[in-house]
């Protein structure tokens, strides 16, 4: 597998929401990334629902029907509907495939009886525990690739939101060791994906499907999470940041194999994968607070061509069910962004979205499209391996929030970034000493195999 | 001025108004020897603390490395912690450093330490997202509990007879997943039924009190830091109902 080399866009500034380089068509004729914003929803069913296939089928069959029908209400023109597999669909495989048939079934009908054009996301549960299974031979890699060709006959793109090196990161992000990071996410992680993305590539193409994208949801989205707002103790902020540049060299590799995007919305490491890809990508920001928290509601959305809600559970609001009141928000969301297109205010538009959270953290602050287009400068200038790639990234990173003086910081977070760049100076300069370091220091974390990742 | 004015009406960095100043590690020994093996947990230095104990032990018993070193040491972590000095990485490493400093002891004592009581930990069958287990077992671990755990995707089955065997003073549960948290009433009802009136702390992710509370025996955890003092109402004989009263509602 070549690294990337290359920048797909020459400057920060023609990166915009809506219009990737390589847009993607669906099976409905669903241009993503092709010069309009769409929303993409993503229902998650009601404890209970999982109890057989039976109401897992109608919960979606209700979920991913009121959000169309909520298209149709409100006059949305386009939608992707993504359904996360919750464990039991991807245990049993024939369960997503059902899933799948059944919501292709009711695309169908709302293309034929109103015209509306939309598409459909199916992302396989990554069931393999690093620390409980090999990663590439386990009853669970079984299932998580047979879920794949079980989908991919339905859906019109498939993801997954792999989990290697997260044996190793887990251990770390709670005891701020970036080396450890970097070992897990770049040098695992994307290992892992190699081999994953490889064999989901090929599906995708026999079964005439896109190969979405990945995220490293595992690992930086846990260090986000971790890090929290402004009250929170638990990680530092410029930690959760340089993770997440990290993430980008990570989540790349699911393109480099030949994935096509559009990547997941999850992965919030998207607008550099963009700056380097040029393909299109799905983000969630403020819409996502139904599932999470997160410092970057509305940047986040700047160069997105998908606009998501992250996942929100299936239940009766005032307004309807969560599935429709969602659509409808994410709806409205991306009608603005179209019509600032239209009306040729779109660089205006996206100054705002980014202004608003470009100094709120430094998460925010790395993912604004000049930072993120930077970031994915250093990826490919030094792409001589997954670790030099990830290491530039994060150094890169710190250089940045150290670099204006806007950002603010607390003294404990400046004290710890400065400890973080110190410490990625001091590595090894090859991979294969980086490899043979960490090997040797992580060696007594419980459940971690080299042989998982071929080392 | 006409920059920050328009930044400050965007957002407030609330965590940098209200910065505390970090306070200093305070002195827990008045021996010197004994504030030394301290500071390696207060440090949370897991590599000099095992040679600084060993060298300790020529002079001083396990017991009084460990009553009077070490677990004074991880309280001064605590009490940063709780002071906003500390961030949870700085409580994880200086745990780690106890526990090595603890090996040890016990390995001159040729006997293990008593805990204060026993907790089953487990992550819900189906469900892989065992980071908030972790932490729940590094915190009741460094609190002086035993901690029995069950690890991730455990089947209900096996979290009951685990209670069988182990007779814990609480058993908690964690769970990412809306569509895996459902084991936890079906593992209260087993522990009923074999008249295990245990508290059962479940938290993580999407679990939310409503959720727990419907269920006998079920407290919700909201966060992972709250698991030492709950363990410590348990081991002080509190019944679940009393427990459920203090923490949730």
């Amino acid at each position: 597998m070549k690294l990337s080399n290359t920048m797909a866009y020459d400057n920060f500034a023609d990166m915009m929401f809506g219009t990737a380089k390589t847009p993607v068509e669906t099976r409905r004729g669903l241009s993503i990334g092709g010069g309009y914003v769409i929303p993409e929803i993503k229902p998650h069913p009601r404890p209970g629902s999982e109890k057989n296939l039976k109401t897992l089928l109608r919960e979606y069959e209700r979920a991913n029907g009121d959000a169309l029908e909520r298209c149709v209400i409100v006059g949305h023109p386009t939608l992707v509907v993504e359904n996360e597999h919750i464990f039991q669909m991807t245990n049993n495989p024939q369960w997503g495939a059902e899933i799948a048939a059944q919501t292709a079934r009711q695309l169908d009908e709302y293309l034929e009886k109103y015209g509306l054009r939309t598409a459909y996301r199916a992302t396989i549960a990554d069931l393999r525990k690093p620390d409980m299974v090999d990663m590439r031979d386990s009853d669970y890699t079984q299932q998580v690739l047979a879920s794949f060709e079980a989908c991919a006959p339905y859906a019109d793109i498939i993801s997954i939101e792999s989990t290697g090196g997260k044996e190793i990161t887990d251990h770390c992000v709670i005891r701020n060791d970036i080396t450890g990071m970097l070992f897990g996410q770049a040098v695992l992680g994307g290992r892992d994906m190699e081999w994953l993305w490889m064999q989901i590539v090929d599906i995708a193409r026999r079964h005439h499907c896109i190969a979405g994208g990945d995220t490293d949801c595992a690992q930086a989205n846990t260090a986000m999470f971790l890090a929290g707002g402004f009250t929170s103790k638990d990680v530092p902020h410029t930690f959760a940041a340089l993770v997440r540049a990290i993430a980008a060299g990570r989540s790349l590799v699911a393109y480099e194999c030949g994935a096509t995007g559009p990547g997941k919305d999850c992965g919030y490491e998207n607008p550099i994968i963009k700056a380097i890809t040029g393909v299109p990508i799905s983000t969630e920001g403020k819409t996502s607070a139904c599932a999470h928290s997160a410092l970057i509601g509305n940047a986040i959305g700047a160069v997105c061509d998908l606009w998501s809600n992250e996942a929100v559970e299936y239940h009766e609001m005032f307004g309807a069910t969560t599935p429709a009141v969602f659509t409808e928000i994410l709806g409205y969301d991306a009608a603005a962004m179209n019509a600032a297109v239209a009306l040729g205010y779109q660089k205006e538009f996206q100054a705002c979205l980014v202004a608003s959270d470009r100094y709120r953290d430094p998460q925010s602050f790395i993912l604004c499209p000049d930072n993120a287009w930077i970031i994915g400068k250093a990826i490919v200038d030094n792409n001589a391996s997954m670790y030099s790639r990830g290491k530039a990234a994060a150094l890169q990173a710190g250089a940045l929030l150290l670099g204006d003086p806007n950002l603010q910081l607390t003294a404990f977070e400046k004290e710890s970034l400065v400890g973080y760049i110190k410490e990625l100076e001091g590595l090894p300069d090859t991979e294969a000493d980086f490899i043979d370091l960490c090997v040797h220091k992580y060696s007594k974390i419980k459940g971690f195999k080299p042989a998982s990742y071929g080392l | 001025m006409g920059r920050t004015a328009t930044i400050a009406s965007i957002f407030t960095r609330y965590d940098i108004s209200a910065e505390v100043a970090r306070q200093e590690a305070r002195r827990v020994s008045a021996d010197e020897l004994l504030q030394q093996v301290a500071d390696c947990v207060i440090k949370g230095d897991d590599e000099a603390i095992e040679s600084i104990v060993k060298k300790v032990l020529a002079t001083r018993s396990p017991l009084a490395v460990i009553n009077e070193g070490l677990i004074p040491g991880m309280a001064e972590v605590s009490r940063l912690w709780d002071a906003g000095t500390y961030f949870l990485p700085q409580v994880i490493l200086s745990s780690d450093a106890m526990n090595v400093g603890i090996s040890v002891c016990e390995a001159q004592m040729g006997q293990a330490v008593q805990k204060k009581g026993k907790v089953v930990t487990h992550t819900a069958e189906g469900d892989i997202h065992d980071l908030g287990q972790v932490i729940v077992n590094i915190l009741l671990n460094a609190n002086g509990f035993e901690v029995i755990n069950l690890g991730a995707d455990v089947p209900v089955d096996d979290v009951v007879a685990a209670c069988q065997k182990h007779q814990p003073i609480m058993v908690t549960g964690t769970a990412l997943m809306t569509t895996t948290m459902t084991a936890f009433p079906k593992i209260a009802a087993k522990l009923r039924a074999h008249n295990l009136n245990i508290p059962f702390v479940c938290g993580g992710g999407a679990v939310s009190e409503e959720f727990v509370t419907s269920f006998d025996m079920g407290i919700w955890g909201k966060e992972a830091s709250q698991a030492p003092e709950m363990a410590a109402d348990a081991l002080s004989g509190m019944s679940w109902e009393e427990m459920r009263a203090k923490w949730n509602g």
